[in-house]
């Protein structure tokens, strides 16, 4: 049996796909935390205990993400918009334009029919657009960041924001809190910003449809519905969205490994 | 005796300055959540220390982000106009004015003791009195103590990051790697000076240059901003005051003007008496 690992350690969590036989047989989620090095390899040792496999079992691993240099386990590193655009090929074949919300940066991407990543923008050097946002205002809000998106849309009466700036928002959210705004009002208001934001990103990139989104922020129901809004389309969701990156990065783990199965000892173990 | 009043109220800071000839008194106060009845609590505050009653002040103009929110005033007008007129008293010599607000960083060019341009950022935080603040207090050090404690500093550490989330991040790795604080604080400096001048650049920049606003009493900064300009700049007594005093300026030219051409002049009907009704 051959199996193979894609890692994708990211600026706020670490993913790990074990793959073997072209499916999905385990995968862990975990915080990144401080030490890149370390959760590397916890993540891939939590994704191997779940199936019971040991690292001697692995044919071939793909590291990637932010972080993925720190990944030592690795055979090879590859970019995380390639092992993207390979993970979405693979889930949803039809999709052409991808957002990637990221607790960092949020990416806009176009891919055609083999995954092959052909137009790309970044939110670079600024916080607005990105799961980082989220995370500010959910410490004011004093809410757990996965019930954001559930929250919000309890919404009758959006509080709308004058800023982009996640600092400015910050301080906008409390003035409104001081107010006596609604938590889900502010944070309908809070998406209908990003939204905003990640619409003219989308636009510059040009939305060419099925579009997908992925990544942690992908996880907020009440983000991905102001989003569809936004763009007037309709998302396609992966079950999982933050493993996307590590499933294509498995998925080219598995490419080099079953050519590779009469070359034996790629890894030496 | 005819005095003049200015209430600027900014987005961390309210100024009242009471005129005649020359400065009578000022106040300078934190501007909390609720604008309108800070106002005429420093308003009191003002008039206590100038021996004056409201109905002493011939004229009151109200400037800054929250001027809409002084119902007392006879006249709003913009910090643009008010920073110009304040400098262009203050040090005459000056050609360009650089405001550095806790909220915002405007750029002023002055011909005539006038606004002829300016720029301005208030969109983003990286290059105002913000980004400052909230690197602060990721380190833990006061705000007033950043100046004189960068002063310090015997290699500056670069920050790389702009947005001002990301580089209180930064500033915190950068310390649990080791640096030293007053380094880490002098990159801050120069992070936020490049910020700036690459906003006020886009104004032909003339000499001198007035530095106001909160930013000005951070002597790191000012140097920092000198280092990038490549000659020294000119700071006002009290930085915080040029907009309430371009304002209080401001309206003794309406006065005048009014009084020359003999037109009645339009006042507020609002009393400070009443306004602290409004809530």
């Amino acid at each position: 049996m051959i199996y193979v690992i894609g890692i994708d350690i990211g600026s706020a969590f670490s993913k790990a796909v074990i793959m073997s036989g072209g499916k999905v047989v385990s995968h862990h989620v975990m915080p990144s935390g401080g030490n890149y090095k370390l959760t590397a390899e916890a993540v891939v040792k939590k994704a191997l205990a779940k199936v019971k496999l040991s690292l001697k079992d692995i044919d071939y691993i793909v590291a990637t993400g932010y972080g993925a240099s720190n990944a030592t386990s690795a055979n090879e590193v590859v970019s995380d918009l390639s092992c993207q655009g390979r993970g979405i090929a693979y889930l949803f074949p039809s999709a052409r334009t991808v957002i990637d919300i990221g607790g960092q940066f949020t990416k806009v991407f176009r891919v055609n029919e083999k995954g092959k990543v052909t137009a790309f923008l970044q939110s670079e050097k600024c916080a607005a657009g990105s799961g980082r946002f989220l995370q500010v205002i959910a410490r004011v809000l004093q809410i757990d960041l996965k019930d954001i998106g559930e929250l919000s849309l309890k919404s009758k009466n959006r509080v709308d924001f004058n800023t982009g700036c996640a600092v400015f928002a910050e301080s906008e959210a409390i003035s409104r809190v001081a107010e006596g705004a609604l938590k889900e009002d502010i944070l309908a208001g809070l998406h209908r910003t990003l939204a905003a934001k990640i619409q003219s990103m989308v636009e510059r990139v040009g939305l060419k449809p099925d579009c997908t989104v992925v990544g942690g922020g992908a996880k907020d129901i009440g983000l991905v519905s102001s989003i569809e809004q936004s763009l007037a389309c309709q998302l396609l969701l992966p079950q999982e969205p933050q493993i996307v990156a590590a499933l294509g990065a498995a998925l080219l783990a598995e490419a080099k490994a079953v050519p590779s199965r009469s070359v034996t000892n790629l890894k030496g173990g | 005796m005819q005095y003049f009043a200015g209430v600027d109220i900014g987005s961390t800071m309210t100024k009242v300055v009471i005129m005649n000839q020359s400065l009578l008194a000022s106040v300078i106060g934190p501007t909390g959540p609720e604008h309108r009845k800070l106002a005429n609590r420093v308003m009191e505050e003002a008039l206590k220390k100038a021996r004056l009653s409201f109905k002493d002040i011939t004229y009151l103009v109200a400037t800054g982000y929250g001027r809409i929110s002084v119902p007392f005033a006879d006249k709003q007008i913009t910090e643009i106009s008010c920073h110009a007129k304040g400098v262009a008293y203050l040090l005459p010599e000056a050609r360009t004015v650089l405001d550095i607000g806790g909220q915002d960083s405007k750029g002023i060019k002055l011909k005539d003791g006038r606004a002829v341009d300016f720029v301005m950022n208030d969109k983003c935080a990286a290059g105002t009195g913000r980004f400052l603040e909230v690197a602060a207090e990721e380190l833990g050090v006061k705000l007033e103590d950043m100046g004189k404690l960068s002063l310090k500093a015997k290699k500056a550490v670069s920050i790389s990051n702009t947005c001002t989330v990301f580089a209180a991040q930064e500033v915190v790795t950068k310390l649990s790697e080791g640096a030293a604080l007053p380094d880490i604080i002098a990159g801050l400096h120069e992070a936020i000076a490049t910020r700036i001048y690459g906003m006020l650049r886009r104004l032909k920049i003339e000499r001198e240059v007035a530095l106001t606003g909160g930013g000005a009493k951070n002597i790191g900064l000012v140097r920092a901003l000198e280092a990038k300009m490549g000659f020294t700049v000119v700071v006002p007594p009290e930085p915080l005051l040029t907009g309430a005093i371009g304002a209080a300026l401001l309206g003794r030219n309406i006065v005048k003007e009014a009084e020359e051409k003999g037109t009645p002049l339009a006042r507020s009907k609002r009393r400070l008496q009443e306004a602290t009704l409004f809530t």
